[in-house]
């Protein structure tokens, strides 16, 4: 009795939800040696307290506009910081001399070309987004065999440890 | 890597030690304006040759401003303008760059132009204009060192202070950011140290040290002494220290602030009302801060001492002990939509708390002997980069008014007083 009402309870809130929002992927440039970071890690690039990939060289950190909802979702999801605390951060580095702030991005689509382009960029997008521009492991599994080259993908995807 | 960290740290203070002792003389205002100036201009022009589309060069080159225009009216006293009327002293401009010269040097510099009527000194000036050496970093430490002329950055609101959007409020907590003492406490010409250290298990820690002076112009002297100080105010150096600590994963933020700083008084020969003098001010704080998604909390609980000998007359010694605290909350009523709470306790003697001695052996009202305010307010985020804010301010006492030293009781000649303004804000 207890697990039906439990079952029904479940199906109610599941006819309320949302259709199903699509993960967020890290995207960083092919040539950064960085395969996966930690939360905590992610966290210190996006408020600037880690400022070098782990050879040393810099990362250019990319966002997307303040209103954008795929960076609210970053933000609260996958730093776990509200956007409005990110804004205060890179305001008093941006306007106190202290620093250099991300620098925004107006669309999705611009930014993957950023990433693609400057070395040791990073920047976040949806998986599906990711999936169009990009193989699959699946892909990559199956074609390994015919090119190794071709197969890399345009940015690499970074693997956040938590 | 912590060993090369403390290396790289007493290399560098030996050099700050030699470079502190004349930076006072290389920071002259013809200097830092064209400091800023020729950032602008090289940044743009390099940007202006590289023939590619290159994200690089914007990251190499950066370049942001502000302006905020308001509305504001105070009854009950001369905190803005004498006649008491509305006012348009409320604006607010700032044009800032940031070039990268090589992976660790970076040049970055601000000029702002500012009227606040009686608040401050109407005009342009260099906010900072600075060198910033990235001395070494790490995954968890990065230690930067400034030269030139940098912002406070010691206080929960100081090096924000200026940016209308970056602030809680239009007119800030006066006790702590007493605007007619701004250009002095807004920043420092001299050598800033920054150590962040970043620990997954203890959190964030910033450890921050600077050492400086600022000019004082004749308009800033007028501010804080009155129009019958003929001579000239300057500041002997400014030693200031502040530990910040953020615990993992934590909406709460924790810091703890000292300043030190010596100025003396150079009577003026031909006439003068006051005779030469030294001042001692010691400044503590300790502040609190709460970020959540709806509500916000923060606080600062302060003490400061000034130790005066001389300009009254010859001889003449006062040491007095000022407390004080504030409290406010910000709520989000909508993404764009947030309210304001804010409540401030001041007193400039904490042996005289409600100014009855001050009375008594000067003949000043009492009540320039404190500061309290209530403050309500809201701000509206039109877009990314505009907001409206308005705000209303319940005070109670004259110990935040200018002139400092030689109170107005005819132009102050209430106990209470309210105030309020309206501000709109651009940013890029």
């Amino acid at each position: 009795m207890i697990k039906h009402l439990y079952l029904s309870i479940l199906l109610i809130i599941a006819c309320f939800m949302p259709a199903q929002l699509s993960a967020i992927e890290i995207i960083a440039n092919l040539k950064v040696p960085d395969n996966s970071l930690s939360q905590s890690q992610l966290r210190r690039i996006y408020t600037m307290r880690q400022l070098r990939w782990s050879d040393d060289s810099v990362i250019t950190v990319f966002v997307l506009p303040r209103q954008h909802d795929l960076h609210n979702r970053f933000a609260k999801e996958r730093l776990q910081i509200f956007p409005y605390q990110l804004n205060r951060i890179w305001n008093k580095l941006t306007y106190s001399g202290l620093g250099v702030a991300p620098i925004i991005i107006d669309s999705e689509k611009e930014l993957i070309q950023a990433v693609i382009n400057t070395p040791g960029s990073i920047g976040y997008i949806y998986e599906k987004t990711l999936a169009s521009i990009q193989p699959t492991e699946s892909d990559k599994e199956f074609d390994v065999k015919d090119d190794q080259q071709g197969n890399q993908g345009v940015v690499n995807v970074i693997k956040i440890e938590d | 890597m912590l060993s090369k960290l403390k290396t790289n740290i007493v290399w560098s203070g030996l050099f700050l030690l030699s470079y502190c002792n004349y930076a006072h003389k290389l920071f002259s205002r013809k200097f830092l304006y064209t400091f800023v100036i020729v950032i602008i201009f090289s940044g743009a022009a390099h940007a202006e040759t590289e023939k590619n589309y290159n994200q690089s060069t914007i990251q190499d080159f950066q370049l942001h401003g502000f302006i905020a225009l308001g509305l504001i009216d105070v009854d009950g006293s001369d905190f803005v303008n004498d006649e008491e009327g509305l006012s348009p002293d409320l604006t607010e401009l700032g044009l800032n760059t940031s070039y990268q010269l090589t992976d660790t040097v970076r040049l970055a510099g601000q000029v702002v132009y500012l009227n606040g009527g009686n608040r401050y000194a109407k005009g342009f000036r260099v906010d900072y204009a600075l060198l910033d050496w990235a001395a070494y970093t790490d995954e968890s430490w990065q230690a930067n060192i400034y030269l030139g002329r940098f912002k406070n950055n010691h206080w929960l609101y100081s090096s924000s202070r200026v940016v209308p959007f970056a602030r809680p409020s239009i007119i800030l907590p006066q006790s702590v950011y007493f605007d007619g003492f701004r250009d002095i406490a807004v920043g420092s010409d001299g050598a800033y140290i920054k150590v962040s250290h970043s620990n997954d298990k203890l959190g964030n820690f910033d450890f921050s040290l600077s050492y400086g002076k600022s000019p004082i112009s004749d308009k800033q002297t007028e501010i804080l002494l009155g129009d019958s100080a003929f001579g000239k105010t300057i500041q002997d150096y400014e030693l200031h220290g502040s530990v910040y600590w953020q615990p993992t994963f934590s909406q709460w933020r924790f810091g703890l602030s000292l300043l030190n700083s010596d100025f003396h008084y150079n009577q003026n020969q031909d006439f003068d009302v006051f005779y030469n003098a030294e001042f001692d001010f010691q400044f503590y704080t300790m502040n609190a801060m709460y970020e959540g998604e709806y509500w916000e909390f923060s606080g600062e609980i302060y003490q400061q001492r000034f130790v005066t000998d001389g300009f009254y007359v010859p001889g003449f010694h006062k040491d007095s002990t000022g407390q004080g605290f504030y409290g406010q909350t910000r709520y989000k009523v909508t993404p764009n939509l947030t309210l304001l709470a804010k409540y401030e306790y001041f007193y400039l003697d904490k042996n005289d708390k409600d100014g009855k001695k001050l009375q008594e052996t000067t003949g000043v009202p009492y009540y320039f002997g404190f500061n309290n305010d209530v403050t309500l307010g809201l701000a509206y985020g039109v877009s990314s980069n505009m907001e409206v804010r308005a705000e209303h301010h319940w005070v109670e006492g004259g110990g935040r008014l200018t002139p400092v030293v030689v109170p107005d009781p005819q132009k102050n000649s209430s106990e209470k007083w309210t105030m309020w303004a309206i501000q709109f804000m651009y940013w890029f």
